[in-house]
């Protein structure tokens, strides 16, 4: 029982620290992560693309462990796994085909 | 006629049944929120100076302090679900008061922020950045509600906790909290598309 006390509290901790790291990441990309000019508005594209990415390595953190998607049924987790590839989908699925239809 | 169904745990997968259905309920949610979020990247992409011009109005600083306060309340959360499992009352009252305070937190920065938008006429309908405003208000207006739908039933729970026994339903608080750490996962998406922008620029 305290291994698993130990376990878990060391889990969220590291979880914690995690999420403060990549969110102050977060600004400091935005912040001084300069691209030339002649990229134009390719840079700002990645500076959110920068953003997002991080982001969603902030999520998997914590649906894995403070969401307890780790600890419980396996089968949970494919439950989880379909909103979330909808999510992605529905959120960037219509700027590839917006972009796809106007570039042609 | 007394009645011998259990419905704690759903027979075929054992997940309880409360969590199956938060989960389905957090399902539907991200669809909600999906709608948000495709929208804005296709306007923000067709409208890179609209975006980049209001976006740069925002305060990362206040929108840092509010991510550092949902991410505090997320971990304030969990250690109390672990010790209310572990029936120890104290410190998930402890914890859970916590998350609550991280709560009233967020909403008083939001304020804050809201109230100096207001002040400098950034808000939709207005002449400039309408487009970039109405999307912010409504992804961090919604955001606020559910932070505000998620900071009443802890309420009760921590209030409950004081009853001679501590708070009897540690199922319920773990289920209360896939919902808290949904609100902190939107936030997590809020931050880079509105707040990348605004500490670029400035």
């Amino acid at each position: 029982m305290s291994d698993d006390h130990g376990n878990i509290i060391a889990a969220y901790m590291k979880v914690f620290y995690a999420l403060c790291g990549f969110t102050v990441l977060t600004v400091a990309a935005a912040k001084w992560m300069h691209f030339p000019e002649s990229w134009g508005t390719t840079g700002d594209v990645a500076h959110v693309g920068i953003g997002i990415v991080i982001a969603v390595m902030k999520v998997v953190m914590v649906m894995y462990v403070f969401m307890h998607l780790k600890f419980d049924q396996p089968l949970l987790r494919f439950f989880v796994i379909v909103p979330v590839f909808l999510f992605f989908v529905m959120s960037f699925a219509l700027n590839f085909l917006e972009k796809w239809t106007y570039t042609r | 006629m007394s009645s011998a169904l259990n419905l704690s745990h759903e027979p075929v997968t054992k997940i309880r049944n409360g969590k199956l259905v938060m989960w389905a309920f957090l399902g539907s949610e991200l669809m909600f929120f999906a709608g948000f979020f495709g929208t804005f990247i296709v306007l923000r992409n067709s409208n890179y100076a609209t975006f980049g011009e209001g976006s740069a109005q925002l305060s990362w600083q206040l929108a840092l302090v509010n991510t550092f306060i949902l991410i505090g309340s997320s971990l304030t959360m969990a250690l109390s679900i672990y010790h209310l499992e572990r029936h120890n009352n104290r410190l998930f009252r402890l914890f859970m008061g916590l998350t609550i305070l991280g709560g009233f937190g967020f909403l008083i920065v939001k304020y804050f922020e809201y109230s100096a938008k207001f002040q400098h006429g950034l808000f939709p309908g207005q002449e400039h950045h309408t487009l970039f405003f109405s999307f912010y208000f409504l992804m961090t207006g919604f955001h606020g509600i559910h932070v505000i739908a998620g900071i009443i039933p802890m309420m009760y729970m921590f209030f409950r906790s004081f009853a001679k026994g501590g708070y009897p339903h540690p199922g319920k608080v773990e289920t209360l909290g896939l919902y808290c750490h949904f609100v902190d996962l939107m936030w997590i998406f809020i931050f880079p598309d509105a707040v990348a922008g605004a500490a670029a620029h400035h």
